[in-house]
């Protein structure tokens, strides 16, 4: 469609333009806007400003018509993302349904989305722990995926960046395999979460339990406050929108700040079609979009672009940005763009009662839920029949029973007076998956989407080493249960699709070789200089760690790179 | 905010959430918008019945006060499944016929003794049958919508929307049975 009619060609001009408005795309306008590029962030679905579109934060469970349920109709409608545990009433506006945005399972996948300015960023669960060259190393160490072309010293400094504003609460607990950052306070451990801290530590040798480090202002320093942010109030209502701030989202930080630069220009309902690539300047001029209300093609341009459009999506726009130099997706000389994808392997969970501790329970929340158990298997050398491991949550709550059996009065004084019951305990695995080639997406031949876009194919599943992995983590989280004295040990791992740890990562790795990767040491395509990709589609291998800190650490350091390269002309 | 008093003021307020009243004030019809089961007026007063059987006003509010008959009627309209729905509406007019067979009365005839008497009936035959499946929905029900009525949560103080602390070492106090 012709664009003669729209806005003029300059109107149309950018310095950098964002595709993406998520936890990764925020961090870029940010960093992009602070630099004096006046850019332009698409956001493909509405806009949600903060507090003002959050219009469950502030209601009472009683305000909801099924008290938090997701009525039927709606789960028989949306079978995928019904599967997703923050996918109720409170937050259901925030996630895509099913038949809104179809995609084809080659193997099943559980593709769970947020389009929406701010996208997944205001459902995270806001877990925040650094690589360590233990991860980094991993590819080379046990012969997988390619080499990362970085090392955590290449990133520290960015981790440290992004820590300081975003607001991380955390304890320095000098472990190797879990580096240190910038941290606000940590939430405490609870009394049976410590003692179990204590098993670990007299039983066994290099097996930690710490303090989960979160993206929460346990206690914020002026450069929080200066972004309108408070103190988080122990809610655990995270995925409503928090009218305090009180965890990093794009709405509550970075988009805000971007604002105020007087740089920035947010355009929602703008589907980015593909990358426009400019044969005679050898570089991406721009990027076309679709506007998703009136299905107009607009082209806009710019000299840097960069693509956040979540890993998968990362994904289809760069396959579907085609041209005579780059047939095959742009930058995909490797032909191996949409190929080795990976996840983290969340399918297996385990729970037990402790009888001890009885004297203590817990009053107020925990949003950083508990704590972390980082990665000990396979950590300093191989030693067992599987590579890699992996980390695992662990938290204690101590049950309210309440007695139901009675009828008429006696069962009314019983629901006003529970009783205190045993403390539960459970933990959850997350553990790293190996990219391998034939877990990929592509663009399907025929079938399309409503904006014209091809619709994706995804055929990602597990391997012999996750069922391994997974064998091990239940073995070894039943032994240290039963250590401690728990009690009616349940496993559960009747399993979950890949997609459902809403951690899909690559397709367009890093790489020191270009034969290899798509991506170099800076996120910059190795063959179309001026476009970055700073989402989890960068990702050469997942390791165990929640990524998005990381992503938040590669999107300022690549804007960095990319401001320089500009102002010396090379991009 | 007179716009939104005004507004709510349309709504019956069941447990301390809003619900559509029916459109036409038509005899013999739920007073609730229904979308899947059909429930008349004599139904919804028998189901409110047996609600306040479950949970009785005493000092404090009951079921009727707290409209949970309408909170059961609608989570069974939006959240439950064709099968759940057909035996719910079955089981409820079953807990009537069997009023008669056990007292010769209507439910709502019955002393509150004699309530009690056929609700643990039904609920402990061995057969699972429309009318257990009734009972068993409404009272999950019933004490869902009650712990989570703005009475109890808000009133009684049994929930925070924002406890602005956490404390992992909170020390167990001797618990008292003050309320009923």
């Amino acid at each position: 469609m012709s664009n003669i009619n729209i806005d003029s060609i300059k109107d149309r001009t950018f310095d950098a333009i964002v595709i993406g408005s998520g936890i990764s795309g925020g961090w870029a306008a940010k960093e992009l806007t602070e630099k004096g590029l006046k850019t332009l962030v698409l956001e493909r679905g509405r806009d949600v400003k903060h507090v003002v579109d959050y219009p469950t934060t502030n209601l009472y469970p009683y305000e909801f018509e099924h008290r938090g349920e997701v009525p039927l109709s709606v789960q028989e409608s949306a079978p995928i993302v019904n599967r997703c545990y923050a996918f109720r009433e409170d937050a259901m506006h925030f996630f895509v349904k099913d038949d809104e945005h179809p995609y084809i399972q080659e193997k099943p996948f559980d593709w769970i989305r947020g389009y929406q300015v701010g996208g997944k960023s205001l459902l995270w669960a806001r877990q925040t722990q650094r690589w360590s060259d233990y991860d980094f190393e991993g590819p080379a160490r046990d012969g997988f995926a390619v080499d990362w072309p970085i090392r955590h010293k290449d990133l520290a400094p960015w981790y440290s960046y992004v820590e300081k504003f975003a607001g991380i609460s955390g304890n320095r607990d000098g472990l190797k395999e879990l580096p240190d950052g910038e941290f606000l306070p940590a939430y405490p451990l609870n009394a049976v979460e410590d003692y179990f801290k204590g098993v670990l530590k007299n039983k066994y040798v290099g097996r930690h339990i710490i303090s989960a480090r979160c993206a929460h202002l346990s206690k914020p320093n002026t450069i929080h406050i200066e972004q309108g942010r408070v103190q988080c109030q122990n809610r655990v209502l995270c995925q409503r929108g928090c009218p305090f701030g009180g965890y990093f989202s794009s709405n509550a930080s970075t988009l805000p700040w971007a604002q105020k630069t007087g740089n920035l220009t947010l355009r929602p309902f703008s589907v980015a079609h593909s990358i426009i690539y400019d044969e005679q300047k050898g570089k991406a001029v721009g990027v076309k979009v679709v506007d998703t209300n009136t299905k107009e093609e607009i082209d806009y341009f710019a000299k840097i672009i960069f693509v956040n459009a979540a890993a998968i999506n990362t994904n289809l726009i760069l396959l579907n940005s085609t041209s005579n130099r780059f047939p095959n997706g742009l930058g995909n000389d490797s032909g191996l763009l949409g190929k080795y994808v990976a996840f983290h392997n969340y399918s297996a969970r385990i729970s037990a009662e402790y009888d001890g501790l009885k004297e203590y329970m817990t009053d107020g929340r925990n949003p950083a839920g508990g704590g972390y158990i980082p990665r000990f298997r396979n950590l300093h050398r191989q030693e067992t029949d599987f590579i890699r491991g992996y980390a695992a949550g662990f938290s204690a709550h101590r049950a309210i029973d309440r007695d139901t059996s009675n009828l008429g009065i006696d069962l009314k004084k019983q629901l006003l007076n529970p009783k205190l019951g045993p403390w539960r305990v459970g933990s959850h695995m997350m553990a790293e998956t190996i990219p391998k080639e034939s877990n990929h997406v592509a663009l399907d031949n025929d079938k399309k989407d409503a904006w014209g876009i091809p619709l994706l194919k995804i055929a990602v599943a597990y391997d012999d080493n996750d069922a391994k992995m997974k064998a091990d983590y239940i073995e070894q989280m039943t032994e240290m249960f039963t250590t401690a004295g728990f009690t009616n040990i349940q496993a559960n791992t009747a399993g979950q699709a890949p997609g459902l740890d809403i951690h899909e990562m690559g397709g367009v790795r890093m790489g020191n070789d270009a034969k290899t990767s798509l991506l170099n040491k800076w996120n910059q395509l190795h063959h179309c200089k001026n476009v970055f990709v700073t989402d989890g589609a960068c990702m050469t291998s997942t390791s165990t760690q929640n990524p998005s800190l990381t992503y938040m650490a590669f999107s300022a350091r690549a804007v960095d790179f990319a401001v320089n390269e500009l102002k010396k002309n090379n991009l | 905010m007179k716009r939104r008093a005004a507004i709510r003021s349309l709504f019956i307020i069941a447990g301390g959430i809003a619900i559509l009243p029916s459109c036409s004030e038509q005899a013999g019809k739920a007073s609730i918008q229904l979308h899947n089961i059909d429930i008349t007026d004599l139904q919804e007063n028998l189901l409110a019945e047996i609600t306040e059987t479950i949970l009785p006003k005493t000092k404090t509010p009951g079921a009727k006060d707290l409209k949970l008959h309408l909170f059961v009627l609608k989570m069974v309209d939006d959240c439950h499944n064709k099968a759940d729905q057909d035996a719910f509406v079955k089981g409820l007019e079953g807990i009537d016929t069997q009023a008669k067979e056990m007292f010769s009365k209507e439910f709502k005839a019955l002393s509150s003794e004699q309530r009690i008497r056929l609700l643990e009936q039904v609920a402990s035959s061995a057969k699972e049958s429309d009318r257990q499946r009734f009972y068993n929905i409404t009272k999950r029900r019933t004490i869902q919508g009650y712990l989570n009525s703005q009475y109890v949560m808000k009133d009684l103080k049994q929930y925070e929307l924002i406890p602005g602390r956490y404390n992992g070492y909170a020390k167990v106090k001797e618990s008292t049975d003050k309320l009923s």
